[in-house]
């Protein structure tokens, strides 16, 4: 514990300071930041990002990269669409169809890294290619708007501000943490990210821990791709376009380590609101168009930049080693 | 083994491969994909390889620390715009003017290397946000209207075939690889990028200035950055704030792929001009080629991904067989 | 391909082509978009079915993988390798497309900016589809009316790097302008045609924090037009008023069932196949455009045709292909004897 949970809390606090204060602030600006409604808002937006970002996560744990998670994210998206519009599968059945392939998809990732020896990177570049193309292929462009009225009310229902789709989020951060956290697979992955030369020396195989992590990420990104469609209630081959800068930033801005080892989920869980924080107080404010983007990059600048200071002034920041 | 005699093997293995790849693609290409080695297509292949290996090799130059840059497109069209809007409004002649945006470009990424050695950020997220803030600043700037009344000796320039079917963006594409493998082979400040990208601990020990020569590195991504932004408008006829998409985001696939490819190392401390080069001969060559074979549209994706992921694994297959051959003897 | 080589080599090929005789030729058109997009959809059957009622050799639906501008031009160039002969091609940038057009135009191939313009001066032989900015105007019109004519708007439109969005925020602030205070433009969001997440999370927060305030809402673009649609009848809000753009059936959908007053359609069906006739007559029987055509002049050019916009409402929205078509027949009528010149 002692450890584990000084890491936690070094990731934490000056992430969720700012978080409170920033909500605060906006909330003093303008008093409809804190309706159900507008909560309501933020954390759909929270339960779709959160289990992209942890999609990445376990990848970043154990040191390689998954660019495939959007890609992966639509066509689940699009199959489970399809599955329901065009075989007229169940609901349940077509939750379960679309885990099913998210899951393969993530194998066929980590398999083919594993047996090829090349870098994720390129492993889940050409995979990219391969699975947006086949989102584009199947729907030629179109959306898929056949889906099931069940479905489309998990997206929309809410318990005054609580979504539905906490359900399904806030399980997966508890799994993952749990995961990472207390579990053998888990450990073996941080092990293997943090050396994966040593890690191999006392007996963590390889094949398992890079299958296994490519896997998983497989499976949240069709749980994440599954929730945009119950959310948008439609199934486009643009869902999954903007996920992969976003998989990278709450991480990192949660303090995770790209080079593997060391995954924060509380961290990562901050990082994605500090981001939806800063979207919403964008709209809110009734920024000008023209001045949003240049605002937004100000602000994540200043948000990370903040918490490294924090850090910087406790001496537990990284020292030299820049990635 | 020292660093070079390493990075020469790395070259040479990957590159060896690529070139294989490249000639057994364009052979099967000739012979099944109707017009592939027609001028007209010759010239359009030879234009996207000087414009996308420029790209490549701009990242490149940030590989080597361990980083990457994000905001290599957003430089890229902020530095183009630069040139146009010395051009146009202040009126300046073109060398001026290129030179203008060549600095800009180094500038801009100086600014992010700035950033990243000073916070201890990672460069993923500092240029993350500056791509944000650089692409926001020159729409607001420039109310996204381009500049399309470039002097005649540019579009003529952009327009030029040689031979009939070879784009001078090319011979530009050749000219930055040359320069670049001179500095990194040849050149003491080369070698201290390397270095201290390869092991910043190890570098700063032995009295390298790390910090600034990480500077420098982001610095020559935007410098590099800037020409290829200037490459693409030649070919584009006008400088454009769309031309690399949103934000710049574009670029990132090629500036990527290409030198990954190559055998350059993400991890910092190595690089491969060579198989930067042949990375995106590579890849135009089999992106020319499907479109060609005119696969349904939708599919082509899909075909380059599967295309690309088995000629890497056959490669990876060549390789190992040699190295088991190698060492058995 | 003896043809193509020629072409290649007669750089004066445009001038033969304007004086050749009234020679049969394989006319092979290339319908090429910005990128894959559902709005293009129907240019494939407007393709379709001029192909097969005016005999065109070819004419055929070719998307880039992605809506990126080197890859448009990379699959023109392909396209023009593979004998195509004819263009009708949306502008992936306004002014960045005239270089692909221009070097078309040296092969002696004529092509038509096609659902969007490029700027002038351009090598298009005419801009054929949307007036961006009117149909923005007009929808705007539309929506101050339904409101009766007083209250507090917003607008969600594209992406800042296309310059039409410009075009379009201008003709919305026009038309607010235009009721001399009575109509309050209250906040405009742009940057949400990417991807449907990224327009649904800035138009409900939009709805969540400032919803009471709202009476109407105008989109001009695709995808903040879906997502807006959706989120109007997930609040289940039939008091803000909503027109739309485009033919989208999530929009269709909810103009059916209340939740949105209308939409601007616009004629992707009849740009496809009036231009895919257009080009059968100009490269395969030696007709030549019209100079002296009444064009309209918009922002971008001065040779523009417009391809039909219409304010579709609740009235017949189930048959809004058939408007389309008669939007089509209706123009074909006149289009040959105005547009065209033919020996």
């Amino acid at each position: 514990m002692t450890r584990w949970g000084r890491l936690l809390r070094a990731d934490w606090i000056g992430l969720a300071v700012l978080i409170v204060a920033g909500a605060a602030a906006l909330s003093l600006a303008r008093p409809e930041f804190l309706t159900p409604y507008n909560i309501d808002v933020i954390l759909v937006g929270f339960c779709l990002t959160v289990v992209v970002a942890l999609g990445q996560g376990i990848i970043i744990a154990i040191g390689h990269m998954n660019l495939a998670l959007g890609a992966t994210g639509c066509l689940v998206a699009v199959a489970f669409g399809g599955s329901m519009q065009f075989w007229g599968l169940p609901t349940w059945a077509a939750v379960l169809f679309g885990l099913l392939l998210g899951t393969a998809c993530g194998f066929v990732n980590g398999w083919l890294t594993y047996r090829s020896g090349l870098t994720s990177f390129i492993v889940t570049l050409a995979t990219l290619s391969i699975f947006k193309g086949a989102s584009l292929g199947i729907t030629e462009a179109q959306s898929f708007n056949g889906i099931s009225d069940a479905v489309k009310a998990f997206g929309s229902d809410r318990w005054g501000p609580l979504p539905e789709m906490l359900l399904v989020a806030v399980p997966v951060v508890l799994a993952t943490a749990l995961f990472l956290g207390r579990t053998i697979p888990g450990r073996q992955m941080l092990a293997y990210g943090g050396n994966p030369n040593a890690a191999e020396l006392s007996g963590i195989s390889r094949a398992r821990v890079v299958i296994l992590a490519h896997t998983l990420s497989g499976l949240l990104a069709a749980v994440a791709g599954m929730m945009t469609v119950a959310r948008l209630q439609i199934a486009t081959p643009t869902i999954g376009d903007e996920w992969l800068i976003a998989s990278f930033a709450a991480p990192v801005i949660g303090g995770a380590v790209l080079s593997g080892g060391h995954f924060p989920v509380a961290g990562t869980c901050l990082g994605v609101l500090v981001i939806a924080l800063i979207n919403q107080a964008l709209v809110l404010l009734a920024v000008d168009p023209f001045y949003v983007q240049v605002l937004l990059g100000l602000l994540i600048l200043a948000a990370v930049g903040a918490n490294r200071l924090r850090e910087a002034r406790l001496g537990t920041g990284p020292t030299l080693r820049l990635s | 083994m020292t660093l070079p005699m390493r990075l020469r093997a790395v070259s040479r293995s990957n590159s060896f491969g690529l070139l294989i790849a490249i000639a057994l693609f364009v052979l099967g290409f000739h012979v099944f994909a109707h017009g592939f080695t027609s001028k007209v297509n010759i010239y359009s292949i030879t234009r996207s390889i000087g414009i996308d290996g420029v790209i490549g090799m701009a990242m490149m130059t940030v590989l080597v620390t361990g980083g990457l840059n994000l905001a290599l497109g957003a430089i890229g069209v902020c530095s183009a715009m630069g040139v146009g809007w010395a051009l146009q409004t202040l009126g300046l002649p073109v060398a001026p003017s290129m030179l203008f945006g060549v600095v800009l470009g180094a500038a801009l990424g100086a600014i992010n290397g700035l950033i990243v050695v000073t916070t201890r950020l990672h460069s993923f997220v500092v240029t993350l946000a500056t791509m944000s803030i650089f692409f926001g600043t020159m729409v607001l700037l420039s109310g996204s209207n381009g500049f399309n009344a470039l002097p005649r000796e540019l579009t003529g320039f952009g327009r030029m075939r040689l031979f009939g079917m070879v784009s001078p963006l090319l011979l530009v594409m050749f000219a930055v690889a040359a320069v670049l493998f001179y500095i990194y082979r040849y050149t003491a400040f080369g070698r201290e990028m390397l270095a201290a990208g390869a092991n910043p601990f190890a570098a700063k020990l032995s009295g390298l200035p790390v910090e600034r020569l990480f500077i420098w590195c982001h610095a020559l991504c935007g410098g590099i950055g800037a020409i290829a932004g200037v490459m693409a408008s030649l070919r584009n006829g006008a400088i454009v704030p769309s031309m690399a998409g949103p934000l710049g985001a574009d670029w990132l696939l090629p500036a990527f792929l290409a030198p990954v490819l190559g055998g350059t190392l993400l991890t910092g401390g190595a690089v491969s001009v060579l198989g930067a080069v042949l990375g995106t001969v590579f890849v135009e060559v089999i992106t020319s080629g499907l479109y060609m074979l005119q696969i349904g549209e939708f599919w082509i994706q899909t075909a380059l991904g599967l295309v690309l992921l088995g000629a890497i694994l056959l490669e990876r297959g060549r390789a190992a067989l040699a190295l088991a051959r190698s060492t058995r003897r | 391909m003896p043809r193509y080589l020629e072409r290649i080599a007669g750089a004066a090929g445009a001038l033969l082509l304007a004086t050749a005789p009234a020679m049969d030729t394989d006319v092979k058109v290339g319908l090429v978009p910005g990128g894959p997009h559902p709005y293009f959809a129907n240019w494939e059957q407007g393709a379709k079915d001029a192909k097969k009622d005016f005999g065109i050799a070819a004419a055929d639906y070719k998307v880039p993988a992605k809506w990126e501008l080197g890859l448009q031009n990379q699959l023109i160039e392909n396209l023009t390798a593979q004998g195509y002969n004819a263009f009708l091609i949306f502008p992936g940038d306004p002014v960045a497309t005239n270089s692909p057009m221009a070097d078309l135009q040296a092969a002696g191939i004529p092509s038509i900016a096609t659902a969007g313009c490029t700027k002038d001066p351009t090598p298009a032989l005419f801009c054929f589809g949307t007036d961006t900015g009117h149909s923005a105007y007009l929808g705007a019109k539309e929506l101050i009316k339904a409101l009766g004519g007083k209250g507090t708007i917003v607008h969600f439109t594209g992406n800042l790097v296309d310059p039409n969005t410009q075009l379009r925020m201008d003709a919305v602030a026009q038309a607010v302008k235009e009721s001399n205070g009575a109509v309050k433009l209250l906040q405009t969001i742009a940057d949400i045609d990417r991807t449907p997440q990224e327009a649904d999370e800035k138009i409900n927060a939009l709805l969540a924090a400032r919803g009471k305030e709202i009476d109407g809402i105008i989109t001009t673009a695709w995808l903040p037009a879906v997502s807006s649609a959706t989120a109007l009848r997930r609040i289940g809000d039939k008091r803000i008023q909503m027109v739309g753009i485009d033919h989208d059936p999530v929009v269709l959908a909810a103009i059916k069932d209340g939740f949105v007053h209308g939409t601007m359609l616009q004629n992707p069906y009849g740009q496809a196949y009036i231009g895919s006739y257009v080009m059968e007559e100009i490269v395969g029987h030696g007709c030549k455009v019209n100079d002296k055509a009444p064009f309209k002049s918009v922002a971008l050019t001065n040779r523009f045709i417009d391809s039909g916009t219409a304010f579709q409402g609740i009235d017949g929205v189930d048959h809004f292909e058939n408007s389309m078509k008669a939007v089509t027949a209706e123009l074909m009528k006149t289009f040959k004897a105005t547009y065209l010149i033919c020996p």
